[in-house]
Protein backbone atom coordinates (compact mmCIF):
# COMPACT_ATOMS: atom_id res chain seq x y z
CA UNK A 1 0.00 0.00 0.00
CA UNK A 2 1.19 3.60 -0.72
CA UNK A 3 0.42 5.83 2.00
CA UNK A 4 1.12 9.75 1.87
CA UNK A 5 0.34 11.33 5.52
CA UNK A 6 0.07 15.14 6.49
CA UNK A 7 2.58 15.51 3.39
CA UNK A 8 4.04 19.19 3.09
CA UNK A 9 6.89 20.14 0.74
CA UNK A 10 8.19 23.59 0.73
CA UNK A 11 10.45 24.63 -1.90
CA UNK A 12 12.11 28.28 -0.16
CA UNK A 13 8.70 30.04 0.52
CA UNK A 14 6.96 28.06 -2.35
CA UNK A 15 4.41 25.22 -0.56
CA UNK A 16 4.35 22.78 -3.16
CA UNK A 17 2.68 20.17 -1.32
CA UNK A 18 0.36 21.08 1.20
CA UNK A 19 -0.54 18.90 4.16
CA UNK A 20 -1.55 16.01 1.46
CA UNK A 21 -2.88 12.79 2.72
CA UNK A 22 -4.34 9.63 0.62
CA UNK A 23 -3.68 5.73 0.47
CA UNK A 24 -3.04 4.02 -2.48
CA UNK A 25 -4.68 0.64 -1.90
CA UNK A 26 -4.02 -2.76 -3.78
CA UNK A 27 -6.23 -4.11 -6.84
CA UNK A 28 -7.22 -0.34 -7.41
CA UNK A 29 -5.47 2.24 -9.88
CA UNK A 30 -6.23 5.60 -8.09
CA UNK A 31 -6.04 8.33 -10.81
CA UNK A 32 -3.94 11.34 -9.77
CA UNK A 33 -5.16 15.08 -11.00
CA UNK A 34 -4.49 18.76 -10.49
CA UNK A 35 -3.59 21.26 -13.26
CA UNK A 36 0.52 21.80 -13.57
CA UNK A 37 2.68 22.98 -10.73
CA UNK A 38 -0.61 21.54 -8.21
CA UNK A 39 2.19 19.32 -6.56
CA UNK A 40 1.71 15.97 -8.26
CA UNK A 41 4.92 15.14 -9.39
CA UNK A 42 6.32 16.32 -6.13
CA UNK A 43 4.02 13.81 -4.49
CA UNK A 44 4.43 11.05 -6.13
CA UNK A 45 8.69 12.21 -6.66
CA UNK A 46 8.30 12.35 -2.34
CA UNK A 47 6.84 8.86 -2.28
CA UNK A 48 9.74 7.23 -4.27
CA UNK A 49 12.17 8.71 -2.29
CA UNK A 50 13.59 11.36 -4.15
CA UNK A 51 12.58 14.20 -2.57
CA UNK A 52 12.90 15.16 1.02
CA UNK A 53 9.57 16.00 2.66
CA UNK A 54 9.17 19.37 4.53
CA UNK A 55 6.94 17.68 6.98
CA UNK A 56 4.40 14.34 7.20
CA UNK A 57 5.35 10.72 5.55
CA UNK A 58 5.30 9.40 2.60
CA UNK A 59 5.58 5.59 2.59
CA UNK A 60 5.18 2.15 0.37
CA UNK A 61 3.92 -0.43 2.90
CA UNK A 62 4.72 1.47 5.76
CA UNK A 63 8.21 2.42 5.40
CA UNK A 64 9.75 5.25 3.48
CA UNK A 65 11.03 4.22 -0.13
CA UNK A 66 14.70 4.61 1.02
CA UNK A 67 14.32 2.26 3.55
CA UNK A 68 13.28 -0.55 1.01
CA UNK A 69 15.44 -3.59 0.93
CA UNK A 70 14.73 -4.45 -2.50
CA UNK A 71 12.88 -1.66 -3.92
CA UNK A 72 12.26 -2.70 -6.99
CA UNK A 73 10.02 -5.82 -6.72
CA UNK A 74 8.27 -3.36 -4.95
CA UNK A 75 7.87 -0.48 -6.56
CA UNK A 76 8.08 0.52 -10.28
CA UNK A 77 7.85 3.81 -10.96
CA UNK A 78 7.71 6.27 -14.32
CA UNK A 79 8.59 9.48 -14.17
CA UNK A 80 8.49 12.42 -15.90
CA UNK A 81 11.51 14.37 -17.70
CA UNK A 82 15.03 13.05 -19.21
CA UNK A 83 15.96 9.56 -17.80
CA UNK A 84 18.08 8.01 -20.48
CA UNK A 85 21.62 8.43 -21.50
CA UNK A 86 21.18 9.34 -24.89
CA UNK A 87 23.81 7.41 -26.35
CA UNK A 88 23.34 4.33 -24.42
CA UNK A 89 20.70 1.65 -26.07
CA UNK A 90 17.14 0.69 -24.88
CA UNK A 91 18.65 -2.68 -24.51
CA UNK A 92 21.64 -1.63 -22.34
CA UNK A 93 19.78 0.75 -20.05
CA UNK A 94 17.37 -2.49 -19.15
CA UNK A 95 20.05 -4.16 -18.71
CA UNK A 96 21.70 -1.78 -16.16
CA UNK A 97 18.36 -1.58 -14.10
CA UNK A 98 18.58 -5.33 -14.28
CA UNK A 99 21.81 -5.61 -12.99
CA UNK A 100 21.69 -2.95 -10.57
CA UNK A 101 18.28 -4.68 -8.68
CA UNK A 102 19.87 -8.39 -9.27
CA UNK A 103 17.36 -9.60 -11.91
CA UNK A 104 18.00 -12.53 -14.26
CA UNK A 105 19.12 -10.62 -17.98
CA UNK A 106 16.13 -12.78 -19.28
CA UNK A 107 13.74 -10.06 -18.13
CA UNK A 108 15.34 -7.29 -19.97
CA UNK A 109 14.17 -8.82 -23.34
CA UNK A 110 10.63 -10.29 -21.13
CA UNK A 111 9.74 -6.47 -20.90
CA UNK A 112 10.96 -5.52 -23.99
CA UNK A 113 8.66 -7.91 -25.57
CA UNK A 114 5.88 -6.73 -23.03
CA UNK A 115 5.72 -2.82 -24.36
CA UNK A 116 6.79 -3.53 -28.18
CA UNK A 117 9.89 -2.74 -27.96
CA UNK A 118 11.59 -5.64 -29.28
CA UNK A 119 12.61 -4.13 -32.31
CA UNK A 120 14.02 -1.24 -31.30
CA UNK A 121 15.88 -2.28 -27.90
CA UNK A 122 19.17 -2.39 -29.88
CA UNK A 123 19.19 1.49 -31.00
CA UNK A 124 20.36 4.71 -28.96
CA UNK A 125 17.83 6.10 -27.20
CA UNK A 126 18.37 9.97 -28.47
CA UNK A 127 17.10 8.19 -31.65
CA UNK A 128 13.46 6.67 -29.69
CA UNK A 129 10.55 8.66 -29.85
CA UNK A 130 8.83 9.90 -26.85
CA UNK A 131 6.26 7.45 -27.14
CA UNK A 132 9.08 4.75 -27.57
CA UNK A 133 10.74 6.46 -24.18
CA UNK A 134 7.80 6.17 -22.46
CA UNK A 135 7.12 2.72 -23.41
CA UNK A 136 10.96 1.92 -22.10
CA UNK A 137 10.27 4.26 -19.15
CA UNK A 138 7.65 1.47 -18.68
CA UNK A 139 9.61 -1.62 -19.07
CA UNK A 140 11.77 0.07 -16.84
CA UNK A 141 9.24 0.20 -13.82
CA UNK A 142 7.85 -3.51 -14.62
CA UNK A 143 11.14 -5.20 -14.47
CA UNK A 144 11.29 -6.39 -10.99
CA UNK A 145 7.70 -7.50 -11.69
CA UNK A 146 6.71 -4.87 -8.84
CA UNK A 147 3.78 -5.43 -6.46
CA UNK A 148 2.93 -1.35 -6.89
CA UNK A 149 3.36 1.20 -9.64
CA UNK A 150 3.63 4.88 -9.68
CA UNK A 151 3.42 6.29 -13.25
CA UNK A 152 3.65 10.27 -13.73
CA UNK A 153 2.11 10.80 -16.92
CA UNK A 154 2.60 7.74 -18.53
CA UNK A 155 0.54 8.52 -21.59
CA UNK A 156 2.40 11.33 -22.81
CA UNK A 157 3.77 10.96 -26.03
CA UNK A 158 1.63 7.36 -26.73
CA UNK A 159 -0.24 7.49 -29.67
CA UNK A 160 -3.84 5.92 -29.18
CA UNK A 161 -3.13 2.15 -29.56
CA UNK A 162 -0.58 2.78 -26.84
CA UNK A 163 -2.77 4.83 -24.57
CA UNK A 164 -5.42 1.78 -25.66
CA UNK A 165 -2.39 -0.79 -24.40
CA UNK A 166 -2.00 1.65 -21.60
CA UNK A 167 -5.57 1.43 -19.82
CA UNK A 168 -5.59 -2.37 -20.79
CA UNK A 169 -2.41 -3.31 -18.85
CA UNK A 170 -3.06 -0.88 -15.51
CA UNK A 171 -6.25 -2.40 -15.40
CA UNK A 172 -4.96 -6.21 -15.51
CA UNK A 173 -1.91 -4.73 -12.94
CA UNK A 174 -4.69 -3.49 -10.83
CA UNK A 175 -6.58 -7.03 -11.30
CA UNK A 176 -3.68 -8.79 -10.19
CA UNK A 177 -4.03 -7.53 -7.60
CA UNK A 178 -1.52 -4.50 -7.79
CA UNK A 179 -1.24 -1.08 -6.24
CA UNK A 180 -1.49 1.63 -9.47
CA UNK A 181 -0.84 5.24 -8.70
CA UNK A 182 -1.17 7.49 -11.89
CA UNK A 183 -1.46 10.86 -12.55
CA UNK A 184 -1.92 12.13 -16.03
CA UNK A 185 -3.20 14.81 -17.89
CA UNK A 186 -5.18 12.80 -20.29
CA UNK A 187 -9.12 12.98 -18.27
CA UNK A 188 -10.92 11.29 -20.77
CA UNK A 189 -8.38 8.04 -20.69
CA UNK A 190 -8.30 8.28 -16.67
CA UNK A 191 -12.23 8.31 -16.53
CA UNK A 192 -11.85 4.70 -18.60
CA UNK A 193 -9.13 3.69 -16.60
CA UNK A 194 -8.89 4.50 -12.54
CA UNK A 195 -11.04 3.03 -9.94
CA UNK A 196 -10.57 6.11 -7.80
CA UNK A 197 -9.64 9.75 -8.16
CA UNK A 198 -7.03 12.43 -6.32
CA UNK A 199 -7.50 15.75 -7.47
CA UNK A 200 -5.32 17.92 -5.86
CA UNK A 201 -4.69 21.94 -6.59
CA UNK A 202 -2.58 24.19 -5.01
CA UNK A 203 -0.51 21.29 -3.27
CA UNK A 204 -4.18 20.61 -1.28
CA UNK A 205 -6.42 17.66 -1.67
CA UNK A 206 -9.60 18.99 -3.15
CA UNK A 207 -11.53 16.29 -3.64
CA UNK A 208 -11.31 12.12 -3.50
CA UNK A 209 -13.64 9.21 -4.74
CA UNK A 210 -14.75 6.87 -7.00
CA UNK A 211 -15.68 8.66 -10.45
CA UNK A 212 -19.31 8.09 -9.80
CA UNK A 213 -18.86 9.44 -6.16
CA UNK A 214 -17.38 12.52 -8.00
CA UNK A 215 -19.49 12.93 -11.32
CA UNK A 216 -22.12 13.09 -9.19
CA UNK A 217 -20.94 15.12 -6.72
CA UNK A 218 -21.23 18.19 -8.33
CA UNK A 219 -24.75 19.26 -9.43
CA UNK A 220 -25.34 19.57 -13.05
CA UNK A 221 -28.10 21.58 -14.08
CA UNK A 222 -31.78 19.85 -15.96
CA UNK A 223 -32.26 20.11 -19.45
CA UNK A 224 -35.79 19.87 -20.69
CA UNK A 225 -37.41 20.74 -23.96
CA UNK A 226 -40.77 21.99 -24.80
CA UNK A 227 -42.79 23.32 -27.60
CA UNK A 228 -44.21 26.07 -24.50
CA UNK A 229 -40.79 26.60 -22.73
CA UNK A 230 -41.46 30.26 -21.72
CA UNK A 231 -44.30 28.43 -20.06
CA UNK A 232 -42.56 25.80 -18.57
CA UNK A 233 -39.68 28.56 -17.31
CA UNK A 234 -42.56 30.97 -15.86
CA UNK A 235 -44.04 27.09 -13.68
CA UNK A 236 -41.08 26.03 -12.83
CA UNK A 237 -39.36 29.87 -11.70
CA UNK A 238 -42.76 30.05 -9.60
CA UNK A 239 -40.76 27.20 -7.42
CA UNK A 240 -38.67 27.76 -4.58
CA UNK A 241 -35.25 27.94 -5.03
CA UNK A 242 -35.54 26.86 -8.95
CA UNK A 243 -33.70 29.26 -11.69
CA UNK A 244 -34.98 27.76 -15.36
CA UNK A 245 -33.40 30.10 -18.34
CA UNK A 246 -33.48 29.43 -21.84
CA UNK A 247 -29.75 28.93 -23.35
CA UNK A 248 -28.68 31.53 -25.80
CA UNK A 249 -28.95 28.54 -28.55
CA UNK A 250 -33.04 29.00 -27.58
CA UNK A 251 -34.64 25.33 -29.75
CA UNK A 252 -37.20 25.46 -26.94
CA UNK A 253 -35.06 24.41 -24.44
CA UNK A 254 -34.26 25.27 -20.45
CA UNK A 255 -31.35 24.76 -18.22
CA UNK A 256 -32.77 24.28 -14.99
CA UNK A 257 -31.17 24.33 -11.67
CA UNK A 258 -32.06 24.18 -7.86
CA UNK A 259 -34.90 21.16 -8.72
CA UNK A 260 -34.82 17.11 -9.71
CA UNK A 261 -35.72 15.60 -12.77
CA UNK A 262 -39.78 14.88 -10.54
CA UNK A 263 -39.93 18.22 -9.83
CA UNK A 264 -39.39 19.72 -13.74
CA UNK A 265 -41.77 16.80 -14.72
CA UNK A 266 -44.34 17.06 -12.17
CA UNK A 267 -44.79 20.84 -12.81
CA UNK A 268 -44.73 20.40 -16.74
CA UNK A 269 -47.73 17.83 -15.83
CA UNK A 270 -49.42 19.95 -13.15
CA UNK A 271 -49.40 22.76 -15.58
CA UNK A 272 -50.64 20.66 -18.89
CA UNK A 273 -47.30 21.55 -20.76
CA UNK A 274 -45.69 19.04 -23.27
CA UNK A 275 -42.43 18.02 -22.97
CA UNK A 276 -40.32 16.19 -25.54
CA UNK A 277 -36.94 15.79 -23.68
CA UNK A 278 -36.21 16.02 -20.16
CA UNK A 279 -32.73 14.88 -18.25
CA UNK A 280 -29.56 15.43 -16.20
CA UNK A 281 -26.50 14.49 -18.53
CA UNK A 282 -24.04 13.09 -16.26
CA UNK A 283 -20.70 15.68 -15.57
CA UNK A 284 -17.64 14.43 -17.36
CA UNK A 285 -14.58 13.73 -15.48
CA UNK A 286 -13.12 17.00 -17.36
CA UNK A 287 -15.68 19.04 -16.18
CA UNK A 288 -15.63 17.73 -12.29
CA UNK A 289 -11.82 18.62 -12.66
CA UNK A 290 -12.42 21.89 -14.11
CA UNK A 291 -15.00 22.91 -11.99
CA UNK A 292 -12.54 21.56 -8.68
CA UNK A 293 -9.68 23.05 -10.00
CA UNK A 294 -10.97 26.21 -11.10
CA UNK A 295 -9.01 29.38 -11.59
CA UNK A 296 -5.62 27.39 -10.27
CA UNK A 297 -4.10 26.13 -13.21
CA UNK A 298 -0.70 27.77 -13.22
CA UNK A 299 -1.58 29.53 -10.24
CA UNK A 300 1.28 28.69 -8.38
CA UNK B 1 27.84 -3.92 -3.44
CA UNK B 2 29.32 -5.98 -6.04
CA UNK B 3 26.18 -6.30 -8.01
CA UNK B 4 26.04 -2.62 -7.63
CA UNK B 5 30.13 -2.29 -8.80
CA UNK B 6 29.14 -4.83 -11.72
CA UNK B 7 25.87 -2.13 -12.95
CA UNK B 8 28.01 0.70 -12.95
CA UNK B 9 30.55 -1.17 -14.68
CA UNK B 10 28.16 -1.97 -17.70
CA UNK B 11 26.89 1.91 -17.42
CA UNK B 12 30.51 3.19 -18.25
CA UNK B 13 31.02 0.09 -21.16
CA UNK B 14 27.81 1.29 -22.65
CA UNK B 15 28.52 4.47 -23.81
CA UNK B 16 30.55 6.16 -26.35
CA UNK B 17 32.05 8.59 -23.93
CA UNK B 18 33.96 5.90 -21.98
CA UNK B 19 35.43 4.17 -25.25
CA UNK B 20 36.40 7.73 -25.99
CA UNK B 21 38.41 8.85 -23.21
CA UNK B 22 40.18 4.82 -22.78
CA UNK B 23 41.20 5.96 -26.86
CA UNK B 24 42.24 9.15 -26.15
CA UNK B 25 44.36 7.99 -23.21
CA UNK B 26 45.77 4.67 -24.98
CA UNK B 27 46.26 6.78 -28.31
CA UNK B 28 47.85 9.39 -26.63
CA UNK B 29 50.94 7.15 -24.65
CA UNK B 30 51.01 5.24 -27.83
CA UNK B 31 51.75 8.51 -29.63
CA UNK B 32 54.75 9.77 -27.18
CA UNK B 33 56.42 6.74 -26.89
CA UNK B 34 56.48 6.48 -30.32
CA UNK B 35 57.53 9.84 -31.11
CA UNK B 36 60.29 9.74 -28.21
CA UNK B 37 61.53 6.81 -29.97
CA UNK B 38 61.68 7.67 -33.28
CA UNK B 39 63.46 10.97 -32.87
CA UNK B 40 64.96 11.56 -29.66
CA UNK B 41 68.64 10.54 -29.58
CA UNK B 42 69.68 11.27 -25.91
CA UNK B 43 67.46 8.39 -24.76
CA UNK B 44 70.64 6.39 -22.94
CA UNK B 45 69.98 6.29 -19.45
CA UNK B 46 67.42 4.08 -17.14
CA UNK B 47 66.30 7.07 -15.85
CA UNK B 48 65.42 8.32 -19.71
CA UNK B 49 64.11 4.91 -20.08
CA UNK B 50 61.75 5.16 -16.78
CA UNK B 51 60.35 8.12 -17.47
CA UNK B 52 59.33 7.57 -20.60
CA UNK B 53 57.85 4.27 -20.03
CA UNK B 54 55.98 6.09 -16.93
CA UNK B 55 54.48 8.30 -19.64
CA UNK B 56 51.56 5.88 -19.00
CA UNK B 57 50.65 7.72 -16.14
CA UNK B 58 49.49 10.76 -18.20
CA UNK B 59 46.25 8.60 -18.88
CA UNK B 60 45.27 9.58 -14.99
CA UNK B 61 44.86 13.28 -16.50
CA UNK B 62 42.07 11.57 -18.52
CA UNK B 63 40.62 9.43 -16.27
CA UNK B 64 40.26 12.05 -14.36
CA UNK B 65 37.94 13.34 -16.82
CA UNK B 66 36.44 10.44 -17.31
CA UNK B 67 35.57 10.23 -13.85
CA UNK B 68 33.80 13.88 -13.35
CA UNK B 69 31.88 13.23 -16.71
CA UNK B 70 30.58 10.41 -15.06
CA UNK B 71 30.00 11.35 -11.86
CA UNK B 72 28.14 14.63 -12.75
CA UNK B 73 26.87 12.88 -15.95
CA UNK B 74 24.36 10.67 -13.98
CA UNK B 75 22.41 14.58 -13.28
CA UNK B 76 22.77 15.82 -16.72
CA UNK B 77 20.78 13.03 -18.24
CA UNK B 78 18.65 12.59 -15.70
CA UNK B 79 19.99 9.01 -14.98
CA UNK B 80 20.33 10.04 -11.45
CA UNK B 81 16.56 9.28 -10.89
CA UNK B 82 16.85 5.68 -12.50
CA UNK B 83 19.89 4.80 -10.35
CA UNK B 84 18.52 6.21 -7.31
CA UNK B 85 14.76 4.24 -7.67
CA UNK B 86 17.10 0.76 -7.58
CA UNK B 87 19.37 2.16 -5.29
CA UNK B 88 18.11 4.57 -3.08
CA UNK B 89 20.97 4.21 0.24
CA UNK B 90 22.64 7.07 -1.89
CA UNK B 91 25.87 6.90 0.25
CA UNK B 92 25.48 3.15 -1.68
CA UNK B 93 24.66 4.30 -4.71
CA UNK B 94 27.94 7.25 -4.69
CA UNK B 95 30.55 4.22 -3.23
CA UNK B 96 29.45 1.76 -6.34
CA UNK B 97 30.10 4.18 -9.08
CA UNK B 98 33.00 5.52 -6.86
CA UNK B 99 34.66 2.07 -7.97
CA UNK B 100 33.47 1.46 -10.49
CA UNK B 101 35.52 4.70 -12.01
CA UNK B 102 38.59 3.43 -10.46
CA UNK B 103 38.16 -0.24 -11.76
CA UNK B 104 37.50 1.47 -15.19
CA UNK B 105 40.89 3.65 -14.83
CA UNK B 106 42.35 0.83 -13.90
CA UNK B 107 41.36 -0.87 -17.19
CA UNK B 108 42.29 2.33 -18.81
CA UNK B 109 45.65 2.81 -17.81
CA UNK B 110 46.59 -0.96 -17.77
CA UNK B 111 45.64 -1.26 -21.47
CA UNK B 112 47.94 1.79 -21.97
CA UNK B 113 51.09 0.32 -20.36
CA UNK B 114 50.42 -2.55 -22.19
CA UNK B 115 50.60 -1.42 -25.49
CA UNK B 116 53.15 0.82 -24.88
CA UNK B 117 55.28 -1.99 -23.32
CA UNK B 118 54.77 -3.98 -26.20
CA UNK B 119 55.85 -1.36 -28.58
CA UNK B 120 58.54 0.36 -26.27
CA UNK B 121 60.49 -2.68 -25.19
CA UNK B 122 61.43 -3.76 -28.24
CA UNK B 123 62.54 -0.84 -29.81
CA UNK B 124 64.53 0.14 -26.50
CA UNK B 125 65.97 -3.40 -27.49
CA UNK B 126 67.07 -2.47 -30.36
CA UNK B 127 68.56 0.99 -29.49
CA UNK B 128 70.77 -0.65 -27.10
CA UNK B 129 69.85 1.88 -24.50
CA UNK B 130 70.72 1.08 -20.58
CA UNK B 131 67.85 -0.44 -18.84
CA UNK B 132 66.46 0.02 -15.74
CA UNK B 133 65.88 -2.51 -13.26
CA UNK B 134 62.07 -4.92 -13.69
CA UNK B 135 61.55 -3.40 -10.44
CA UNK B 136 62.02 -0.20 -10.92
CA UNK B 137 60.29 -0.28 -14.09
CA UNK B 138 57.27 -2.34 -12.32
CA UNK B 139 56.88 -0.09 -9.64
CA UNK B 140 56.70 2.93 -12.12
CA UNK B 141 54.41 1.63 -14.16
CA UNK B 142 51.98 -0.13 -11.36
CA UNK B 143 51.95 3.37 -9.91
CA UNK B 144 50.82 4.74 -13.10
CA UNK B 145 48.10 2.54 -13.58
CA UNK B 146 47.02 2.79 -9.86
CA UNK B 147 47.24 6.76 -10.52
CA UNK B 148 45.12 6.44 -13.10
CA UNK B 149 42.18 4.44 -11.22
CA UNK B 150 42.78 7.02 -8.32
CA UNK B 151 42.18 10.19 -10.46
CA UNK B 152 39.03 8.51 -11.90
CA UNK B 153 37.56 7.70 -8.20
CA UNK B 154 38.50 11.29 -7.05
CA UNK B 155 36.94 12.77 -10.50
CA UNK B 156 33.96 10.66 -9.92
CA UNK B 157 33.41 11.66 -6.60
CA UNK B 158 33.85 15.97 -7.70
CA UNK B 159 31.17 15.12 -10.34
CA UNK B 160 28.91 13.67 -8.00
CA UNK B 161 29.41 16.67 -5.67
CA UNK B 162 29.28 18.88 -8.04
CA UNK B 163 26.76 17.77 -10.72
CA UNK B 164 26.89 20.23 -13.45
CA UNK B 165 29.41 18.65 -16.19
CA UNK B 166 31.04 21.44 -17.30
CA UNK B 167 31.57 23.42 -14.14
CA UNK B 168 32.96 20.19 -12.48
CA UNK B 169 35.33 19.52 -15.54
CA UNK B 170 36.53 23.40 -15.86
CA UNK B 171 36.88 23.17 -11.75
CA UNK B 172 39.88 20.48 -11.70
CA UNK B 173 41.28 21.49 -14.75
CA UNK B 174 41.77 25.11 -13.04
CA UNK B 175 42.86 23.40 -9.91
CA UNK B 176 45.46 21.24 -11.79
CA UNK B 177 46.77 23.82 -14.30
CA UNK B 178 46.25 27.25 -12.50
CA UNK B 179 45.60 27.06 -8.56
CA UNK B 180 48.38 24.21 -7.89
CA UNK B 181 51.29 26.00 -9.64
CA UNK B 182 50.50 29.61 -8.03
CA UNK B 183 49.81 27.39 -4.51
CA UNK B 184 53.59 26.16 -4.92
CA UNK B 185 54.72 29.14 -5.92
CA UNK B 186 53.55 30.79 -2.92
CA UNK B 187 54.07 28.11 -0.49
CA UNK B 188 57.11 25.97 0.42
CA UNK B 189 56.50 22.43 0.82
CA UNK B 190 53.23 22.47 -0.51
CA UNK B 191 54.20 20.52 -3.91
CA UNK B 192 54.01 16.90 -2.85
CA UNK B 193 50.56 17.20 -1.60
CA UNK B 194 48.81 18.63 -4.69
CA UNK B 195 47.09 16.57 -7.05
CA UNK B 196 50.23 17.19 -9.47
CA UNK B 197 52.63 15.92 -6.96
CA UNK B 198 50.93 12.69 -5.91
CA UNK B 199 49.88 12.07 -9.63
CA UNK B 200 53.85 12.02 -10.43
CA UNK B 201 55.09 10.52 -7.14
CA UNK B 202 52.90 7.35 -8.07
CA UNK B 203 53.50 6.96 -11.63
CA UNK B 204 57.48 8.22 -11.23
CA UNK B 205 57.10 10.67 -13.88
CA UNK B 206 59.25 13.37 -12.70
CA UNK B 207 61.67 10.41 -11.32
CA UNK B 208 64.37 10.19 -8.84
CA UNK B 209 64.97 13.91 -9.10
CA UNK B 210 62.83 15.38 -7.52
CA UNK B 211 63.43 14.17 -3.94
CA UNK B 212 60.63 16.48 -2.63
CA UNK B 213 58.01 14.07 -3.85
CA UNK B 214 56.65 11.28 -1.52
CA UNK B 215 56.78 7.78 -1.76
CA UNK B 216 54.46 6.17 -4.30
CA UNK B 217 52.62 4.67 -1.69
CA UNK B 218 52.38 7.42 0.72
CA UNK B 219 51.20 9.16 -2.10
CA UNK B 220 48.21 6.67 -3.28
CA UNK B 221 47.05 6.50 0.02
CA UNK B 222 46.90 10.75 0.49
CA UNK B 223 45.16 10.75 -3.35
CA UNK B 224 42.89 7.65 -1.76
CA UNK B 225 41.85 10.48 1.66
CA UNK B 226 41.45 13.06 -0.89
CA UNK B 227 39.04 10.34 -3.01
CA UNK B 228 37.08 8.76 -0.12
CA UNK B 229 36.73 12.74 1.29
CA UNK B 230 35.38 13.84 -1.60
CA UNK B 231 33.19 10.59 -2.10
CA UNK B 232 31.39 11.12 1.10
CA UNK B 233 30.87 14.71 0.83
CA UNK B 234 29.15 13.73 -2.12
CA UNK B 235 27.07 11.07 -0.78
CA UNK B 236 25.92 13.34 1.98
CA UNK B 237 25.20 16.41 -0.17
CA UNK B 238 23.06 13.53 -3.05
CA UNK B 239 21.69 12.36 0.79
CA UNK B 240 20.07 15.73 1.28
CA UNK B 241 19.10 16.75 -2.08
CA UNK B 242 16.05 16.95 -4.11
CA UNK B 243 15.92 14.61 -7.33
Amino acid sequence: MLEVQDLTKRFGANVAVDGLSFKATPGRVLGFLGPNGAGKTTTLRTLLGLTLPTSGSATVDGRPYRELEDPVRVVGAVLEGPQFHPGRTGRNHLRVLAAAGGLPASRVDEMLRLVELNGAGNRRVKGYSLGMRQRLSLAGALLGDPRALVLDEPANGLDPQGIRWLREFLRAQASEGRTVLVSSHVLAEMAQTVDEVLVISRGRLVAQGTLDELTHGVEAPIWVRSPEAERLRAALAAREGVDAKPPETGGGWLEVRGATLEDVGTTAAENGIPVFELYRPRQSLEQVFLELTAGTEAGR
Amino acid sequence: MIRLVGAELLKLRTTRTFWALAGSAVGLVLVIVVLTLAIDDQLNTQRDVRDLLSVAGLSGLLTLVLGVVVGAGEYRHGTIASTLLVTPNRLRAVAAQVIACFLGGLAIASAAVALELIIGLPWLSSKDVLMPSAGDLAGDLLGGILYAGLAAALGTALGALLRNQVAAVVSILVLIFVLEPTLNALVGGVAPFTLTGLGAAMSGASGDDNSDLLSPGVAALIWACYASLLAVFAAIRTAHRDI
